[in-house]
């Protein structure tokens, strides 16, 4: 031992050396508020039609170009803990919801600046907090009153395209409408009668090459590979799966087969190859002309295949089998087991194509009544299609949504101006120091529409203005107009720019539990982080680990 | 107190925005394009690369040059990217798409460092294209499938123009005429590998011939095979899948492949129940030499629905660049036979995209005016490189071009080897409208990409693969 630097007196003392620790408003608060507000500022940009698109390039040098919040936020790897935390509100939007995400991060974001401005001006934490709650609950109270019409027929193409125009407009301003179709097309023609729908059923292929609008739906499945045998095409088509290789049988344990004579050893692999062209003939005799498997094909297998002109594909991915089973209807066999007609599927054809200069087999029914259906996106680069992938998933998610509640309210700003201004005619009527946080939560509200004007280069506070004067006279559907270039306004609900209810509703709750989480921290203590031992730089000592 | 900055992201994460940010990756872009840039059309130049293995490539393909440059600036990949995807859609006019993509960009300059959004000029791209493609639609010329003849002379014409631009353009009526044939023989799928490309060195190129059936170099034989003839009339063929043998051993699989489809037979797994339907025939079989190896040959097949070009040549770079261009050649003539019709190339298909939209800007008010202007005028990229790759005075080509384009002249284009323009429909300069219709798609594509862009975020490489936990764990627990 041989110098002890003293511990500096109080928390300090008490900890591990190299353990940080913040307290207090200065030190914890307003560099939490900071954080988020700068996480906010970066999204922020990428918020509506007009939002830009970012660059990121995440630690595995995968270069995304989207404006997709999730994406950016995911690949960004945001390391401060507060800004974490609406990172996750975020996600959490992106799980109940699948769309809106950027909005909780512009709101949380707005929350906290404008909480900044309340605790500076001497409120306490709890003051604030207990405002905004308040204002939330009455948010969501007014939230139904703005619902300005419901999706009516679930099975109409034309009036879903419609209504995913908005949040795929968000993603790719210029190709929604072409966009919003396939999208409707794909989910329209699965939507089960149960009401039950799986956005896991509607799968996106990327094809390199041409544009996107040689993009297009089919009903059934196509997969990136190519056929395994001779037999590229088949109507009609009985489907046979097995999860096993499309093999001869190998027994679990092991045998010893005792050879006397080259007669006998003859007959060894004849038996076999006889065994596996039984087996062969057997799937064939039962009717079955496509076989798909999970596992490997032996050149045996493939040769008797050919034999009786059985189509032979194999899919490396266990998913990929399941979904395929559950879109043809067919039991998957975990042995080479003759199949009995209930445990084949069936599918109008299966055929190998070329698409662009990529293999693909397709499985599709002509009619519109699969279990799965398939959106085929075309594209001139990688992460362009990347970033359709993330719109479409994005109108799949609102397709899901509606499902589950029809209620639209309109977008464009305007159920957030409405809600501003309602919210602040509420604030004045209550008596205590939550009056504030109630008129800033208001306030807050203003930062969405402010974010579309801003992002289409016009002055949001001119665009603000007017909206507030047109809501006082009423008008609950009007909201900012993204087409014109000057600051304008216009009806959303006749421009059929409308966004869910759901999506509304989960988004100002989460952003608002977000901001309040954050606000509620008065300390950060951040112990060493331990690291363990680093990862051995020189290769001496690995290279003897690997030795003994 | 004292005031630490807000550390939000990873140490190390870098990150850029705002205009400066836009105008930086336009610049990028320009780079690329400035590497391709001398290699468009006849008078092209060719690049020597060297990759990070000292093997050398010599190739005027956009797409080989660009995959072998390496680039690493996020946004100048894009245009890596489309000229990959051009050469996976259609196979050629990987230059030209690069080269668009860059004009367009270097256009919108200006207008993005005015502070005009972005936004306004994507829409503005994008009516643009749509109109465009639109065009090549309406004034495409279709060769009638049926005649054999006249479908014929217009895939020979293709060819010929996607191999004007290449190495061996001084060959290429003869090449031509060899990747239609090969091509013509493949059966409707047109599948690509069904077509064989072997490269032999020595002799000239003319002396590069086009099996109608299967060559390879022979691989290997038992003892005893100078005793065998070693020409068949009428042969038989079983194809096996193993070894004449009791041990089994994989076979090349490829040529194994062919030949099936050559002869038409089916590839048979075990010599026992040799049956006469899956054996093969054909005419003759044969071991020839080519240079200084020996050759098998299956020609004269009755199912024939594969062929093999045999390659002849000096340099092994020389070679290789040759078997880019028929690649590229091969691609067109595929895309020729799916999609028949046709524009003139050599510059008229864009000059009169170019006049067309001029002409429709003028009709609408607003920014977009501008834009699709200066979309008309990126358009005029592709004869502005035709010349002055050529030589010539470009501008003064460009305003005669532009002069009768006015009056009428659809399909006049650069004339390369008169330094004039000339009707290049007439002069049989023809391109698959789709090679044209998928280039300005995937140019605009990528230009409105990188329009779009505003913030590049780069997070830190992450450090090298982490060692798998169990082997660290075991090597913790050693004893010391």
């Amino acid at each position: 031992m041989a110098l002890h630097v003293p511990k500096a007196p109080g928390f300090a003392q008490m900890l591990k050396e190299g353990a940080k620790h913040f307290s207090g408003l200065e030190e914890a608060v307003y560099r939490n508020i900071q954080a988020c507000k700068e996480l906010a500022q970066t999204t922020r940009t990428a918020y509506g039609p007009n939002g830009m698109n970012k660059m990121v390039i995440n630690h595995l040098e995968k270069l995304f170009v989207t404006n997709d919040a999730a994406t950016i936020l995911r690949e960004l790897e945001v390391q401060h803990p507060a800004a974490k935390m609406i990172v996750m509100a975020s996600h959490m939007q992106e799980q109940e919801v699948g769309d809106g995400t950027n909005f909780v991060l512009v709101f949380a974001g707005a929350l906290l600046e404008l909480a900044e401005e309340l605790l500076r001006i001497g409120l306490s934490v709890s003051e604030v907090i207990e405002g905004y709650e308040i204002a939330c609950r009455k948010a969501h109270e007014i939230l139904p009153d703005l619902v300005c019409c419901s999706a009516k027929n679930l099975r109409d193409i034309d009036e879903y395209s419609s209504l995913l125009h908005t949040s795929v407009m968000s993603k790719q301003y210029g190709n929604e409408a072409f966009l919003a179709k396939l999208i409707a097309q794909a989910c329209v023609s699965i939507f089960p009668d149960s009401g039950h729908f799986n956005v896991d059923n509607i799968r996106v292929c990327k094809i390199l090459g041409s544009g996107i609008h040689s993009s297009s739906v089919l009903h059934g499945m196509v997969f990136k590979k190519e056929t395994e045998g001779d037999v590229t095409s088949v109507k009609d088509a009985k489907i046979a799966v097995y999860s096993c290789p499309f093999d001869g049988m190998i027994t679990e344990t092991k045998g010893t087969v005792l050879i006397k004579t080259a007669e006998e050893l003859m007959n060894f692999s004849k038996g076999e190859e006889n065994l596996m062209d039984a087996q062969v003939k057997a799937i064939a005799d039962s009717g079955a002309n496509v076989i798909v498997t999970g596992g490997k094909v032996a050149d045996m297998a493939l040769h008797y295949a050919n034999k009786y002109n059985i189509m032979l594909v194999r899919l490396n991915s266990k998913w990929d089998l399941r979904r395929l089973c559950k879109t043809v209807g067919a039991t998957a066999l975990p042995r080479l087991t003759t199949p009995v007609l209930k445990e084949m599927g069936h599918c109008d054809s299966v055929y190998l194509s070329e698409v662009g200069d990529t293999q693909v087999v397709v499985f599709k029914h002509e009619k519109e009544d699969g279990a799965i259906s398939t959106i085929v996106l075309r594209g001139s680069t990688d992460n362009l299609m990347d970033d359709i992938e993330r719109a479409v998933d994005d109108g799949v998610n609102t397709f899901k949504v509606l499902t589950r509640d029809k209620r639209l309210v309109p977008g464009g700003g305007a159920t957030e101006i409405e809600l501003a201004k309602q919210i602040t005619s509420y604030g004045e009527t209550c008596p205590g120091l939550e009056q504030y946080a109630i008129k800033k939560f208001a306030e807050a509200f203003e930062a969405i529409p402010r974010a579309l004007a801003e992002n289409s280069g016009v002055k949001a506070n001119e665009v603000i203005s007017k909206l507030y004067a047109v809501h006082q006279e009423g008008n609950k559907n009007v909201g900012f107009d993204i087409e014109a270039e000057v600051p304008a306004v216009k009806d959303m609900l006749e421009a059929g720019i409308l966004d869910t209810y759901l999506g509304k509703y989960w988004a100002i709750k989460l952003a608002t539990n977000a901001a309040i989480t954050v606000l509620r921290v008065d300390q950060i203590i951040m112990a060493k982080p331990a690291g363990g031992p680093k990862p051995p730089s020189g290769k001496k000592d690995w290279d003897d680990d690997q030795n003994d | 107190m004292m005031p630490t900055p807000v550390i939000l992201l990873k140490e190390g994460t870098d990150s850029s925005q705002g205009i400066p940010q836009l105008v930086s990756n336009i610049t990028a872009c320009q780079v690329i394009a400035e590497a391709v840039r001398t290699t468009l059309g006849p008078r092209g130049m060719d690049k020597l690369i060297v990759d990070g293995r000292g093997k050398a490539t010599i190739s005027n393909d956009g797409a080989t040059i660009l995959k072998l440059l390496d680039v690493v600036h996020p946004a100048a990949k894009t245009l890596v990217d489309i000229a990959k995807s051009q050469d996976a859609e259609v196979g050629d006019g990987t230059t030209s798409v690069t080269l668009l993509a860059a004009e367009f960009l270097k256009q919108v300059k200006p207008y993005v460092e005015e502070g005009l959004h972005p936004q306004i000029i994507i829409r503005a791209f994008r009516t643009a294209t749509q109109l465009a493609v639109n065009k090549i639609k309406e004034i495409a010329v279709t060769v009638k499938k049926e005649d054999k003849v006249e479908q014929r002379k217009l895939l020979e014409k293709c060819a010929m123009t996607a191999l004007s631009s290449k190495l061996i353009s001084q060959q290429k009526a003869f090449f031509a005429k060899m990747v239609v044939d090969a091509v013509i023989m493949l059966d409707d799928l047109l599948q690509l590998k069904m077509i064989g490309i072997k490269k032999v060195q020595g002799g000239a190129l003319e002396e590069s011939q086009l099996v109608a059936g299967v060559a390879f170099k022979k691989t290997f034989s038992y003892a005893g095979f100078e005793m065998q003839p070693k020409k068949y009339n009428n042969p038989m063929i079983a194809l096996l899948n193993v070894e004449l043998e009791l041990k089994a051993e994989k076979d090349n699989a490829e040529i194994r492949v062919h030949t099936v489809e050559a002869c038409g037979g089916s590839i048979q797994t075990s010599v026992n129940a040799l049956s006469a339907d899956v054996l093969g025939h054909c005419q003759v079989f044969e071991e020839t030499q080519i240079g200084g190896e020996r050759y098998n040959f299956f020609t004269g097949c009755p199912k024939a629905k594969t062929c093999t070009i045999i390659l002849r040549g000096g340099a092994e770079q020389f070679m290789e660049e040759t078997e880019r261009s028929l690649h590229d050649a091969i691609m067109i003539v595929r895309r020729a036979i799916k999609n028949d019709s046709v524009v003139a190339g050599g510059g008229a298909i864009e000059m009169e995209l170019s006049k067309y939209l001029r002409d429709y800007s003028r009709t609408i008010p607003g920014k977009q005016q501008l834009l699709i202007g200066a979309y008309a005028k990126a358009l005029e990229i592709i004869p502005r490189q035709l010349c002055d790759n050529a030589g010539f005075d470009a501008t003064n080509i460009l305003n005669k071009l532009r002069a009768r384009h006015a009056q009428g002249g659809l399909w006049y284009g650069v004339d390369i080897n008169n330094e004039d323009i000339a009707d290049n429909f007439e002069a049989f300069v023809w391109e698959p409208a789709m090679v044209r219709i998928n280039a300005l798609t995937a140019a605009s594509e990528a230009a409105c990409l990188i329009v779009s862009v505003d913030e590049t975020i780069k997070n830190p490489r992450s450090t090298v693969e982490a060692p798998p936990a169990a082997g660290r764990g075991r090597g913790r627990g050693r004893p010391h």
